[in-house]
């Protein structure tokens, strides 16, 4: 079966560059039959990847220890679901799932758009598979998943996984991370297939709208888990710490973020062509780069894999040569997209769009130079600095802060140019409920809260508002006219313009997020040591510490504390934060107890069990943490409605 | 005045705001750190002021002292489990009983802290897997 994988990827590599030089052959001179041959390489090289990826499943589901790969990424003593996950535990396997996704992605496209958008094609086929023959030429040649073990070294068990991964968010959260990494190569493909042909009508643009929108929804969607395990996996505490590898996430994001708000503009007033191409050049480009950084251990991160250098070097030079390409063919048609409409005023949908796209690249300039710094500073000054979150918060802070005004103001102005009458109807209820807020908040907190807390809360009052308004009034437009009672004008809304109730909704989870964030401005922390019997008393809460007991031995060992939790002597829970040993790997971890409300959740963490029987425990109190999973799923159904196959551009084709 | 202009006006005073935020907070100690290995450190004198030394603990050093709430160890500059010997450790006193995960003999681990008389008093220790893991698995992107 491995065989059969090792031997799939070679003829994968194959069939990708034939395609490829297909691909480009049929754009350049039109030809309609090499197009098809471009088109069936796709789905070969999809079908020959899926085969690889069996063959991998396979050898892990068997405990097939002859693979150097499998031996050190899983273990006999390991779940099914956990080994089959630790097909992306490791490097060789994340870029075959990487190449997979690809060319899953591409076939998808591919036969999407084959009708609709013929001229473009082939150009999509040529740079889908080229991407796809660089990942096949490492799988190939420098990190070969299927490397077989030396006859004398095959054991009869594996090394194991970091017990850090053997966690269920674990198993969907790199895959769904890699769903959007990889997924905007699509739009990239359509992008520069556009300029490559000088076909820069709208075709593109609703294939690339859509073909964004997709890893953009996984991407958030991985985001948003990663920041779940970090909470109840690594135990600090904490959901964000702005690691490199968080941040190599973010960035691609904030770049298609800006990317789905600006291609709103070209899609109404034909404006904003070429910085709409640039930011989808630099999403991808990000994605890979991003990539690099983790991956090559040039930053330091808790993550990182510590590589041989030039599988860095190869990487890199991958990351320029794409985005090169890319660039340089934008650049060649840079006078093919001029536009002879111009913003008209300030005080106009338009230009917050605008301004919202300046606010995104800024914070993605904040977040690039940040995690960059160490490099910056090793040139400089041969010294390595690192910026920890107190330099991200700080910058990025005011930044997020006027995003978020935007999200409220952005719906409330027409395009074109807005009237001092249509400001007044529009504002006035929103602003109410931010102001309105924030007098109640300053009246009830006092000198407790900070400001973050303060003008996050009251912001989001403020979109709230902005969303509930539009929401009514269109609702009340359509009962007015007739036959429909809410409800069904409400379905008709959605299903009509899904982009913007979609939209609306979106920001709505943002909103409950950033209700939840805020909270972290009353965070409160506490190391105890503590005896059996002893109690901890935080803010109305107390915590008893009944018993220590060994775990029992499985896949890891180690000690397990019960705590009993009362709120003014109402029993709540019995905390029970772990110690474990995973002993295979060597490896302790603290796995933490959390007890969850709406207000907010109570974390704790067996740090120590002393050698003189004491328990030395760490105790946060977070408040409305919970908001962040609730506006995260929030987020989630509102890009689903975004998502949704809507009829006109079902008949696009896109 | 083009409103394109105008608007990149608005822009251009935004970001200088924000470089002069973000430049006025970059002398916090905590935003700004690096760190030497401990041969470095030891190089540059005994420096006063707040500094991230880098190192791995030697092994049999680790004490607790519940009562006292610190933790004492020694920080060596030469990975133990590669030969690297003891004899220039560093003393370091760490004023908490919470310590992560990964602090143990031979670990790798970067002090923040500040040289006090005999001893360096750490404010935070982080540490990392010595073990085979470091060249291995962690497939997280």
């Amino acid at each position: 079966m491995s065989d059969l994988g090792s031997l799939a990827l070679l003829l994968a590599l194959a069939v990708a560059a034939l395609g490829a030089g297909a691909g480009a052959f049929a754009g350049w001179r039109e030809r309609a039959d090499w197009s098809r041959v471009a088109q069936r390489c796709v789905l070969l090289v999809f079908a020959l990847a899926s085969l690889a990826m069996l063959a991998l499943f396979h050898a892990f589901a068997t405990h097939d220890y002859s693979l150097e790969y499998v031996a050190s990424h899983s273990a006999r003593s390991m779940a099914l679901q956990f080994r089959l996950a630790a097909l992306w535990g490791g490097q060789a396997g994340s870029l075959l799932l990487w190449l997979w996704m690809l060319t899953a992605y591409g076939a998808a496209a591919v036969g999407a758009s084959r009708r609709t958008s013929a001229r473009l094609v082939p150009w999509v086929c040529t740079m889908l598979l080229a991407n796809a023959a660089f990942f096949l030429v490492l799988l190939n040649f420098v990190t070969n998943p299927f490397e077989r073990l030396a006859p004398g070294d095959v054991l009869s068990d594996g090394n194991g996984l970091n017990p850090l991964l053997q966690h269920p968010v674990m198993m969907i959260h790199p895959l769904m991370l890699y769903t959007g990494f990889v997924g905007f190569v699509v739009p990239f493909s359509f992008a520069f297939a556009a300029m490559a042909t000088g076909e820069l009508g709208s075709a593109w643009l609703r294939a690339t709208r859509r073909w964004t929108l997709v890893p953009w929804f996984f991407l958030s969607i991985g985001i948003l888990l990663g920041g779940r395990w970090a909470y109840e996996v690594l135990g600090w505490g904490g959901y964000w710490a702005w690691d490199p590898v968080e941040n190599a996430s973010f960035m691609p994001w904030l770049a298609a973020t800006a990317y789905l708000h600006s291609v709103m503009i070209q899609e109404k007033r034909d404006m904003l062509k070429t910085w709409n191409l640039v930011l989808i050049g630099l999403t991808y480009s990000l994605c890979l780069f991003g990539t690099f950084l983790t991956r090559s251990g040039v930053v330091q991160s808790v993550h990182s894999f510590t590589n041989s250098g030039w599988f860095g070097y190869i990487f890199l030079a991958y990351v320029f040569a794409a985005a090169g390409l890319y660039f340089s063919v934008l650049l060649f048609r840079r006078k093919a997209l001029r536009t002879e409409n111009r913003l008209e005023s300030v005080l106009s949908r338009e230009s917050s769009f605008v301004l919202n796209n300046w606010a995104f690249m800024s914070v993605l300039g904040v977040v690039f130079c940040g995690t960059l710094f160490p490099v910056f500073s090793e040139w400089a000054s041969g010294k390595q600095i690192m910026l920890g979150p107190v330099y991200f918060n700080r910058v990025s802070g005011p930044i997020f802060l006027f995003l978020l005004l935007l999200t409220g103001v952005g719906p409330l102005i027409a395009w074109r140019r807005a009237s001092p009458t249509s400001l007044r109807r529009q504002f006035l209820w929103p602003l109410a409920a931010g102001l309105g807020t924030a007098a109640a908040l300053a009246l009830v907190l006092g000198g407790r809260a900070g400001f973050y807390s303060l003008a996050l809360w009251s912001l989001g009052a403020f979109v709230t508002g902005t969303v509930v308004q539009e929401y009514v009034r269109a609702i009340r437009v359509r009962t007015r006219k007739g036959d429909e009672n809410a409800f069904q004008a409400l379905g008709a809304l959605l299903g009509r313009n899904p982009q913007r109730y979609g939209g609306y909704i979106v920001h709505l989870g943002v909103v409950l997020i950033v209700i939840g964030i805020g909270g972290a401005g009353f965070n409160e922390e506490r190391l105890e040591n503590v005896r059996v019997g002893e109690t901890i008393r935080m803010n109305g809460y107390r915590l008893e510490y009944l018993t220590a007991r060994p775990l029992p031995q499985q896949h890891y060992g180690g000690a397990v504390a019960r705590l009993a939790l009362f709120e003014d002597d109402r029993p709540l829970a019995v905390m029970a934060p772990e110690k474990r040993m995973y002993w295979l790997e060597q490896q302790p971890a603290s796995i933490p107890s959390i007890h969850s409300t709406l207000r907010e959740d109570l974390y704790v963490i067996l740090t120590s069990l002393e050698p003189d029987g004491s328990a030395t425990v760490k105790i946060y109190r977070n408040p409305l943490v919970n908001w962040i999973w609730i506006g995260g799923a929030t987020f989630v159904l509102g890009a689903v409605v975004l998502l949704w196959p809507h009829p006109t551009t079902e008949r696009a084709g896109a | 005045m083009s409103k394109g202009i105008q608007i990149a006006i608005g822009a251009l005073l935004v970001a200088t705001l924000l470089g002069w935020y973000a430049s006025s907070n970059l002398e916090e100690p905590a935003s700004f750190v690096y760190y030497q290995t401990l041969d470095e450190f030891h190089a540059a004198g005994a420096v006063s002021g707040p500094a991230r030394v880098h190192g791995y603990v030697a092994p049999g050093s680790i004490e607790r002292d519940v009562p006292a709430r610190v933790v004492r160890f020694r920080v060596q500059n030469d990975p133990p489990h590669a030969g690297g010997s003891a004899a220039n450790a560093l003393p370091v006193v760490y004023a908490s009983l919470e310590t992560p995960d990964l602090f143990k003999d031979g670990a790798e681990v970067v002090v923040e802290g500040e040289l006090g008389p005999g001893a360096f008093h750490a404010t935070n220790v982080l540490a990392k897997c010595p073990s085979k893991f470091e060249s291995k698995a962690r497939g997280l992107l």
